[in-house]
């Protein structure tokens, strides 16, 4: 039993699944939010995994310098949101991202 | 670019690859749970355990750096924006159970029994993310000398995001013609209900 590229990538691929279905299938901001964090996590896990087992380990911290990026951004993204929510719920009282509020 | 010499191996250590199974099946859960459970407040906390979870898969696989980045970092900042955000809108009730309850007892029994499980698998392992850690001082080479623009950028939108946030939450919240949640009273010729709607109201 090992623990290589494939059994990585495919933790990775189920987080981002998760993260889509919550983005895509989800009304409150605040899961859909954590969605996209899941998703952008996803992808920053998948660098670290192709730079630490695949191809990518000619530069190692490559990788490891993608995930940090996606990190940072998906931190700057989750800021930003969580204001917008904050603005939804100041407004209707409700997390709900629906037009179909009233 | 070629890839000189053979492809690195995958972990082999039984210890190891029992973490990282374990790493990844907890993670997945936890983001299911996030996911699927309706309280928000559980939600945030299931979040932040995925969080913490990838910085340990980070730990196996990656620099030690981008373990402690990811750790003390983002999943900080990540739950400090989440709990002000509840804070702020529907509050976060204080636990009516005392710190000596038998349900934080049993808590704290868990939570030192998974840690006493890490530091054994930690100290019967033969680490290899030793290997990694070496490339700590490498990886911040790279970030300063190949990925100094990509950092400038970073620093820019995380910057730009500050004063987005700022200035979305300095804003002053206009009057909804639906009626909802402002504070201000409206005249009943301003065509909006006066009435300002329950907090569970209009959730699914």
């Amino acid at each position: 039993m090992n623990a290589g590229l494939n059994l990585v990538l495919a933790g990775s691929a189920a987080l981002f699944a998760i993260g889509a279905f919550a983005t895509v299938a989800r009304r409150g901001a605040i899961v859909t939010l954590l969605g996209t964090q899941f998703m952008l996590a996803a992808g920053g896990i998948a660098f670290v995994a192709f730079a630490r087992f695949g191809m990518g380990a000619a530069h190692a911290t490559a990788g490891a310098s993608m995930a940090l990026f996606a990190g940072a951004s998906a931190v700057a993204e989750l800021a930003v949101g969580l204001a917008m929510a904050a603005l939804i719920y100041r407004e209707s009282r409700s997390f709900s991202v629906d037009a179909d509020r009233g | 670019m070629l890839l000189i010499g053979a492809l690195p191996q995958p972990i082999t250590s039984a210890p190891l690859v029992v973490l990282v199974y374990l790493v990844l099946i907890l993670m997945i859960a936890g983001a299911l749970a996030s996911v699927l459970l309706r309280s928000t407040l559980y939600a945030i906390g299931a979040f932040l355990a995925t969080m913490v979870l990838v910085a340990l898969l980070y730990l196996t696989i990656a620099p030690f750096l981008l373990f402690a980045v990811q750790l003390l970092v983002f999943t900080t900042i990540s739950a400090a924006l989440l709990i002000v955000l509840l804070r702020e809108t529907t509050g976060i009730e204080a636990s009516s159970i005392g710190p000596f309850s038998r349900e934080w007892i049993i808590g704290a029994a868990v939570s030192a029994a998974l840690l006493a499980l890490l530091a054994v698998v930690l100290g019967a392992t033969v680490w290899q993310v030793q290997v990694c850690c070496a490339l700590s001082q490498s990886f911040g080479d790279t970030l300063t000398t190949t990925y100094i623009v990509g950092l400038a950028v970073l620093i820019v939108i995380l910057a730009a995001s500050a004063l987005g946030c700022g200035l979305l939450l300095a804003a002053p919240t206009l009057p909804s013609p639906r009626g909802g949640g402002s504070t201000m009273s409206r005249s009943p010729s301003g065509g909006g209900s006066t009435t300002s709607r329950s907090p569970g109201g209009a959730r699914r």
